[in-house]
């Protein structure tokens, strides 16, 4: 067993030389620092003897964001939090702000929580659009870059989709990049409904070039590696994003309540990366677009469902970029149909509710009365992200945060075993290629996975 | 002309910002410089090693053997060195969160963690572009005084003079600690225009005046050690310069 301490994290030391078993072992293929994913990582795939293993290294260094949130006051989760990742960070804040006021009991009314829907979706749109166009289709098809495209205008709908969907994040949000907009308790600043509805409309006329975009991210010919594992996704009455309260699915047709998927992650300490590995159920679990649009392609909408129908899905992790695709539609015209929905209101701004409500002033943590346990669990773009806290008498006393990147590195381990065990007649330069693209088609996050570092404790 | 983009430890948000903020005139930059490493956007030409550049934008902070390898590189083959971002320009939260972690505590086989540290802990930069993510504005008007040959410049006022601009309402007079009078401007306000109290996110401003601020808070009702935990936060290592001017 290469995983050290198979479970146990408690001392991570312990065998410092794998298996010590003595078998010698070769690394038979070895990525080097992995290109066109976010953050630092690597793969290597060892033989000894008959046996082939795959490690997938985090190189990226911690910083430390949730143990320095220790001791400090409640409301600056979100701020922080959005630091986690450059890419998923509204995610991040919304999370933390919810983990938050639910330790906090403190309940934000129907329209923070439908335009905070909408803040998610956007910001899954951009992660998605930013993924399959620069990250994942170029090298799929050979290229060194989104720019050598040959197919012009789809390099142009592409990018006017991510600049659309970055600029509605920075309407709604107050900044393109870590929005100050998503406080404890709601909005920092009032939101008009019909001001939404202006860069909405600008967003649905672009459903064209996400048409175009869509189909050509469908049309792609991957490589088959089913293989069958655990895989699970928030289950909502409608498509899963964000939902407060939602239980989660498993593929074995069984439902687990966010406290019960929480107390079943194990954290597991790996010699070669910086962050840990998460384990669900003391083994493997697949998170992702892939896991939402097989658990629940039925409740995609109607445009999207079409296109879902187009694909024969099977847990093949290739997939993963065709299941973004169809999610770049289903959110677009999510979007659409929320904006719709809020196109009357008025959301005045609630946050930081101890300002002006008698209580002495500046006399922060806001909430120096109040104790409790919060868990946050949503659909970020590359799975379910989930936010766990515990504050007392205002301040935070334990933060964590399981990404999907840190759930899915199993999964990627065993999928590039499986990748080498059929395909090893390619030869190793082509096959380093195609190990490449199935890591990349993860989505990987090492920026968020590092945020469960391998120095914190429990 | 020949550039790169690096990023060492951080979110990667400076990047990803300049990728979507910059959109269509993204593909523009390769119309102006070669550029053989952007990991973001294309595969770096010669995998890993180190182009010789004439312009290098590096976001991230300084944490592991391979970023304070890295660096050192990066300096040896850069005429020209950019931080990006406050990572590297500061250290941002990495800088205080990492100085209350038990390094030692375990080891890995390959990696070894160090304190954080901004780039200028390591090797000379030659020009700092500060913000928590970096502004695509900023960047753009860095960019072209420098194919120019005109010097870039940091923003020479505090967040005060934007939030004032934008006729927002002072969050010290409402009891908020607002780190607004002691942060670097540029970024145009936004979080005390969201009702937010400002962080410093850019670290400190050219005129920042500790010991001025902390008697303004004291009018305002503001506990002092509540902003100066503020002022840890993003500040990173300037905070050491600030805090012994203020206390000096």
């Amino acid at each position: 067993m290469r995983d050290s301490g198979n479970g146990k994290t408690a001392d991570g030391n312990g065998n410092k030389n794998g298996n010590g078993s003595g078998t010698v072992s070769e690394v038979i293929l070895d990525t080097n620092e992995l290109r066109l994913i976010e953050g630092h990582g690597r793969l290597k795939v060892r033989l000894s003897g008959n046996r082939i293993d795959a490690e997938f290294h985090n190189l990226e260094g911690p910083r430390f964001l949730t143990s320095y949130l220790r001791g400090k006051p409640a409301e600056m989760a979100p701020l922080v939090a959005s630091r986690i990742c450059g890419l998923c960070y509204t995610a991040h804040s919304i999370n933390a702000a919810e983990a938050v006021e639910e330790a906090l009991g403190v309940t934000p009314d129907g329209d923070v929580v439908e335009l905070r829907r909408l803040l998610y979706l956007a910001n899954n749109l951009r992660s998605h659009m930013m993924h399959l166009l620069f990250l994942s289709v170029p090298p799929i098809k050979g290229l060194i870059s989104v720019f050598r495209l040959r197919e012009k205008d789809l390099v142009a709908a592409g990018t006017r989709l991510l600049s659309t969907s970055t600029q509605l994040i920075e309407h709604w949000g107050g900044r393109s990049v870590h929005v100050p907009n998503v406080v404890v308790g709601g909005f920092g600043a009032l939101i008009r409904g019909r001001e939404l509805m202006e860069s909405i409309s600008r967003l649905e006329s672009l459903r064209g070039d996400a048409r175009k975009f869509v189909e050509h991210v469908l049309e792609m010919e991957l490589p088959e590696l089913e293989r069958f594992r655990t895989m699970i996704s928030l289950k909502a009455d409608a498509y899963p994003t964000y939902a407060r309260e939602a239980p989660l699915i498993i593929n074995d047709g069984s439902t687990v309540t966010d406290e019960e998927y929480v107390n079943d992650l194990e954290e597991v300490v790996k010699e070669y990366s910086t962050s840990k590995h998460v384990y669900f159920r003391g083994s493997e679990a697949t998170v992702g677009a892939l896991s939402r649009i097989m658990l629940n392609r039925r409740r995609l909408n109607p445009e999207a469902r079409d296109y879902a129908e187009r694909i024969e899905w099977r847990i093949n992790p290739f997939l993963m970029i065709k299941a973004q695709a169809v999610e770049v539609m289903h959110y677009l015209e999510e979007i659409v149909e929320a904006g719709e929905r809020l196109s009357d209101a008025t959301i005045s701004p609630n946050g930081y509710p101890c300002v002006g409500n008698g209580k002495e002033r500046g006399a922060d943590p806001c909430f120096s009365d109040r104790s409790g346990k919060g868990i946050a669990i949503a659909e970020a773009p590359r799975g379910t992200l989930c936010h766990a806290c515990e504050i007392e008498g205002g301040l935070i006393k334990d933060y964590r945060v399981y990404t999907p990147t840190a759930v899915n590195s199993k999964s990627i381990e065993m999928d590039s075993v499986e990748l080498v065990k059929r395909f090893r007649p390619l030869g190793g330069e082509k096959l380093k290629y195609v190990l490449e693209d199935l890591v990349r088609c993860y989505d990987p996050c090492l920026s968020c996975a590092v945020s469960l570092d391998f120095l914190s404790d429990r | 002309m020949k550039a790169a983009f690096y990023s060492l430890t951080s979110c990667e948000g400076c990047l990803t910002t300049l990728i979507t903020n910059l959109g269509p005139n993204l593909e523009a930059l390769w119309r102006i410089f070669d550029i053989d490493y952007f990991k973001l956007v294309r595969e770096p030409v010669g995998g890993e090693k180190v182009p010789r550049v004439d312009i290098a934008f590096v976001e991230g902070a300084v944490v592991t053997n391979l970023d304070r390898k890295r660096i050192s590189q990066i300096r040896a083959n850069s005429s020209f060195v950019v931080a990006l971002g406050t990572c590297a320009s500061c250290g941002n939260i990495a800088y205080s969160a990492s100085r209350g972690v038990d390094l030692k505590r375990r080891r890995l086989r390959e990696i070894e963690v160090f304190e954080a540290e901004p780039l200028s802990s390591h090797v000379n930069v030659d020009f700092e572009l500060s913000g928590c993510p970096v502004s695509a504005e900023e960047f753009t008007e860095a960019l072209l005084r420098l194919l120019n040959g005109i010097e870039p410049k940091q923003p020479d006022f505090s967040v005060c003079y934007e939030c004032k601009m934008r006729g927002n309402r002072c969050l010290l007079e409402v009891g908020k600690a607002c780190l607004g009078p002691l942060a670097m401007g540029g970024c145009g306000a936004a979080c005390p225009s969201v009702g937010a109290p400002c962080y410093s996110c850019r670290g400190p401003a050219v005129e920042a005046d500790l010991t001025a601020y902390l008697k303004t808070i004291r009018r305002h009702g503001i506990p002092e050690e509540r902003a100066l935990s503020a002022v840890r936060a993003f500040t990173g290592k300037k905070i050491l310069g600030l805090l012994k001017d203020g206390k000096g």
